[in-house]
């Protein structure tokens, strides 16, 4: 009896049960007429198979109605009624069986494609294990309370959003960024809730819990982004509008100019717009679920469409096409200053040993005429067929070819001259946080440990004095050589202009009042920035435009290194603002890549704005009309292809559906095709669209 | 009851997988708004989504569920 009532009740397995039934009764009625040869039961079986499968589609047809809604439930009422009353029993059935199926199908598939969240939602786990009161137990985790403590086991998902306290783990943070390599999580770092930890124990104190995560942020983002309709969805909707009617009119003619009620009736079956209704809609949630699991967060039908118009992109260049911050990417040697190096530079040397290479300095900086030998280091090794150090795991992305990236080499094996003169300056800049110190003492620290100086005095605008061991290390600009008395001679000079020429920032080293050598430092390209630009450009973008506040010649630099189309350099906000509006003005579709406040105006006036980077920002993830949550600017040639598909895609659907509508009704006219037959190719032509629209979410 | 029905209002939300055409919305919602402490349901189409802002001492969550059945569809309480 209760399960009865669940049949009953539950309106999916009510409608099953019609649709069987109705299924049955039809095969009964086929096997009397033509198994047994009887055709008195025909009439009543196919008039209770109509009636069984109808009732459903009637009591929904009458419920839109109520809302004065002119339903595809009514014309399919309609029409299986009159086939009723004009003794077409058959066709009244057929019809009737034939909707049910089809509508149970469609409402199987649309799960399916609206599934491509369901990963998202599965991710996040239903359990957390937390401390509370000094021993641990299992509470749901959206129980969890901002400021605990929970504990995560090795293999086990991550319940909350939070920071680490203890222990270390690698974290597959794919659900979240899309990005399949884990990333190694440590004391005081950020974790996402729905990412899993590898390997390793964590203790996590809880900052986001429940609908205050990132996870589930993303996913109310990607949900008003696939409810938020496209243009094209909207024409769709107007169509729609005054279609239905127009029909139920243009049966009614055919009626009155024919007096033929089966045309009529038929008219009203295949002109049912099913798949028209469905076809945009069903593309766009399937292609902004493709995009966010790739990462993408695109918002919006509006920006689906954008997205693949797009055919120029600005980008701004600090921390989008570099990395942000300076590396060693240049050493220019005071000629004479490592004559007669001894090898092993460095190697086990500790504080307080003689340093092996100290007479060598020494000799090397006395008397010798001084000649900068500038060492490019980028040209010597494209010359050379330098190969990239393996060691760097970011050359297996970026690759270095002679088009490559020839900027990412920070860990280039310098000379055992070059190691020298950074060591030095490592040993003064080690006592010191300025910045451009940073990338000379992380080179240094690969050869060994470096020793405290024994004094160190800074500098403010000019740079570093320390003594060691007796020996006096001066490392800073000009002007500080100036001060200590120190020559710089035209070789030198030469060096230095043409460290700047290459938009380094030369940083002198002199030892006991000689200069032995300048260091260049630059913001370094990224090594996924050259394959981006290329990657952009075979997606039919066709001017990729930098647009920085920096100088001209390190962007310069960074632009030839990464194939930039347009270089604009010492740009004031306003300045990128009206580049963007030249860029539109020649017609271009822009989008502009920024995460700066400075780049607000430019962003807002660019036709598409993309936000990188956006996991842990929610501002980033709320304003960008499409945010990337990796820093992976592959991810907007990849956004480009996913707008592009689902553009396509979606005219796709609109041809299926037209097509189908037009020839069926040409059909109809022409007195070729019967209401079953018509209802059984519209009902294959909804599921066309809907099949077609989840090809979205299986591309790559 | 002197107490704000707004200070009692939550956002609950339903999800169904089996919205298969868009003029269901209009039915769903209708019946929906119809019930008693139900202050505005919205029904997302594109992803099953149904938002309802209600006073849950007057009308339960489950009842919201067994009003979308009548109306023809199954549903299910989410937690985002």
């Amino acid at each position: 009896m209760s399960r009865l009532m669940i049949r009953l009740t539950n309106p999916v397995q009510r409608r099953l049960w019609l649709t069987a039934g109705s299924g049955g009764l039809i095969a009964l009625a086929l096997l009397t007429r033509y198994g047994l040869g009887s055709q008195s039961l025909w009439g009543p079986l196919m008039t209770a198979a109509a009636l069984l499968a109808g009732s459903d589609i009637a009591v929904r047809a009458w419920n839109s109605l109520r809302v004065r809604h002119l339903s595809i439930e009514l014309l399919v009422t309609i029409a299986a009624a009159g086939a009723l009353v004009i003794g077409e029993h058959w066709e009244a059935a057929a019809v009737t069986f034939l909707f049910m199926v089809g509508a149970w199908l469609e409402a199987r598939t649309m799960r399916h494609t609206r599934g491509a969240l369901r990963e998202l939602f599965e991710a996040a786990p239903a359990q957390a294990t937390v401390l509370r009161d000094g021993s641990t137990i299992e509470v749901p985790a959206h129980a969890v309370l901002p400021g605990e403590i929970v504990l995560v086991r090795p293999g086990e998902k991550i319940p909350v959003d939070g920071e680490v306290l203890t222990g270390a783990a690698a974290v597959d943070e794919s659900t979240i960024t899309g990005e399949p390599i884990p990333v190694e999580k440590a004391s005081g770092e950020p974790v996402y809730a729905g990412t899993i930890a590898h390997n390793g124990m964590l203790q996590i104190k809880a900052t986001g819990v429940g609908a205050d995560t990132t996870l589930a942020r993303i996913i109310r983002r990607v949900e008003e982004a696939q409810e938020e309709r496209a243009p094209t969805q909207r024409m769709i909707e107007r169509f729609a509008a005054w279609y239905t009617p127009s029909i139920i009119g243009l049966a009614v003619l055919a009626f009155l100019f024919t007096r033929d009620m089966h045309l009529a009736l038929t008219l009203l079956v295949v002109g049912c717009p099913g798949a028209l209704v469905i076809s945009t809609p069903v593309s766009i949630v399937a292609g902004i679920g493709r995009a966010a699991r790739a990462g993408i967060l695109i918002k919006g039908g509006q920006h689906l469409e954008n997205a693949g118009r797009i055919t120029a992109l600005a980008v701004d260049k600090t921390g989008t096409l570099t990395e942000g911050r300076p590396r060693l990417v240049e050493v220019v040697l005071a000629r004479g200053v490592g004559a007669g190096t001894v090898t092993g530079v460095g190697a086990g040397v500790g504080t307080g040993d003689t340093l092996p290479w100290l007479d060598v300095a020494e000799t090397g900086a006395v008397e010798e005429e001084l000649v900068a030998v500038v060492e490019e280091t980028s040209a010597s090794a494209l010359d050379s067929g330098w190969t990239p150090p393996l060691s760097d795991p970011s050359f297996e992305i970026g690759g270095a070819g002679p088009d490559g990236v020839d900027e990412t080499w920070a860990d280039a094996r310098w000379s055992p001259e070059e190691r020298e003169v950074i060591r030095w300056a490592a040993i003064a800049e080690a006592g010191s946080g300025h910045p451009l110190g940073r990338p000379i003492v992380e080179s240094a620290l690969e050869d060994g440990p470096l020793p405290t100086p024994d004094q160190l005095d800074e500098h403010a605008g000019m740079g570093l004095r320390a003594n060691h061991e007796g020996r006096e290390i001066v490392v800073g600009n000009r002007r500080l050589m100036d001060r200590f008395g120190i020559e710089l001679d035209a070789g030198i000079d030469a060096g230095l202009a043409e460290l700047r020429a290459r938009g380094r920032t030369p940083v002198l080293v002199a030892v006991d009042g000689a200069v032995s050598g300048i260091l260049g430092l630059a913001d370094t390209a990224r090594p996924s920035a050259a394959p981006m630009v290329a990657q952009l450009h075979r997606s039919g973008v066709r001017n990729v435009v930098m647009l920085t506040g920096d100088d001209r010649a390190a962007a310069g630099a960074i632009a030839a290194t990464v194939g930039i189309d347009e270089v604009h350099a010492e740009l004031l906000p306003e300045q990128k603002l009206e580049h963007i509006r030249r860029l539109q003005g020649a017609g271009y579709h822009v989008a502009m890549v920024g995460d700066g406040i400075n780049d607000a105006p430019a962003l807002a006036a660019a036709d598409t704005s993309i936000a990188m980077g956006a996991a842990g920002s929610d501002i980033a993830i709320e304003t960008a009309d499409i945010a990337l949550l990796t820093d992976d600017l592959g991810k907007i040639a990849e956004a480009i292809d996913i707008s592009r598909a689902t553009l396509g895609n979606m005219r796709q659907n609109l041809v299926i559906a037209l097509v189908t509508v037009g020839a069926l009704l040409t059909g109809v006219l022409m007195g070729r095709v019967h209401m079953a037959g018509g209802m059984l190719i519209h009902q294959l032509s909804v599921l066309a669209v809907i099949g077609n629209g989840m090809r979205l979410g299986w591309r790559k | 009851m002197t107490v704000h029905t707004t200070d009692r209002l939550v956002t609950t939300l339903l999800r169904s997988q089996e919205l298969s055409c868009p003029s269901c919305v209009p039915k769903i919602e209708k019946a929906l708004g119809a019930l008693p402490g139900v202050e505005q349901a919205k029904v997302h189409f594109n992803t099953g989504r149904i938002e309802v802002r209600h006073d849950p001492t007057v009308t339960e969550p489950e009842t919201l569920v067994d009003t979308v059945r009548r109306a023809g569809y199954e549903s299910a309480v989410s937690a985002y």
